[in-house]
């Protein structure tokens, strides 16, 4: 069901979980646009190993996007007045990875809720997390 | 061993960097649409309400994160995060001012020694000076154990 108003909000409610695309097809584009795209860490496995790292990355930032993403695909009208992203390990290119998002806190008379954010890879581990605050009309 | 305190009474609140630009169209679709977004507002650049979603704001603040006084601690600074907030919508081809300044520093310990926290914040405006956004970069370091 898509959120429409705070009234629609439950505290406690799980957003539907969302699967990003973390092909290299995205990440290469993603780091090309913030200007990241030198080195090849976000957009070549091989030269990535090269630098050290596991395979190439899945920009840290592209992960907020990924969150604010999920939380428009809930709520279309929903306004993601802050989100703050906490990178507690890479999440890797070409790799699943779901996102979860459970509501922590509900003001009906602000419009405003605040959700708990994660971002798990295919072993249940958390590469992400985070919080964000959201406004919502009143209906 | 770093005294924080003494790092905070130094460098906290002084602007360090000021940043002109403006957002390219291209760019921010391509960011919006390659992390799933499908708001019309972030996805069109022909939509009466376009603008920059949160993960294009957090990458202008890509510039220098430090003042340039600011003493090395020591270990290999990491990404720790980012943190986005919206005061009025970005727009794309404005021209827009980002202002930074050291907006916290802290410290946490654990088994393996003393992280040390970072946080340089960029207060972005437009050209009428209203501040619309707000971008915290978050940098971690492990300081290296004194020898």
């Amino acid at each position: 069901m898509s959120i429409e108003t705070i009234a629609d909000v439950e505290f406690g409610a799980e957003l539907e979980p969302f699967q990003p695309d973390t092909s290299l097809a995205a990440t290469g584009p993603f780091a090309d646009a913030v200007g990241w795209g030198d080195g090849g860490r976000f957009k070549d496995h091989e030269r990535a190993r090269k630098e050290g790292l596991p395979g190439a990355l899945v920009p840290g930032i592209m992960a907020m996007g990924f969150l604010t993403s999920m939380i428009h695909r809930w709520s279309p009208v929903a306004k993601v007045e802050y989100i703050d992203t906490v990178f507690r390990a890479p999440v890797l290119a070409d790799q699943p990875c779901t996102i979860t998002a459970v509501v922590t806190d509900v003001s009906a008379e602000d419009g405003l809720i605040q959700l708990d954010l994660t971002v798990k890879n295919a072993a249940d581990e958390t590469r992400v997390f985070g919080t964000a605050n959201v406004r919502l009309p009143l209906g | 061993m770093v005294d924080i305190e003494e790092l905070k009474a130094e460098f906290l609140n002084l602007e360090f960097d000021t940043k002109e630009f403006s957002l390219d169209a291209d760019k921010v679709v391509t960011v919006a649409k390659m992390s799933g977004e499908t708001l019309p507002e972030f996805t069109d650049p022909n939509h009466p309400d376009f603008q920059a979603p949160p993960a294009y704001i957090a990458s202008l603040a890509a510039g220098r994160h430090l003042p340039i006084k600011f003493p090395k601690l020591g270990g290999i600074p990491m990404d720790g995060g980012k943190a986005v907030t919206t005061i009025h919508p970005v727009r794309v081809g404005e021209p827009l001012t980002g202002r930074t300044h050291l907006h916290d520093i802290y410290h946490k310990t654990g088994r393996s020694g003393r992280m040390i926290f970072v946080v340089s914040r960029m207060q972005i405006f437009d050209a009428s000076g209203t501040h619309v956004a707000t971008s915290d970069s978050r940098m971690v370091v492990r300081e290296k154990p004194a020898t």
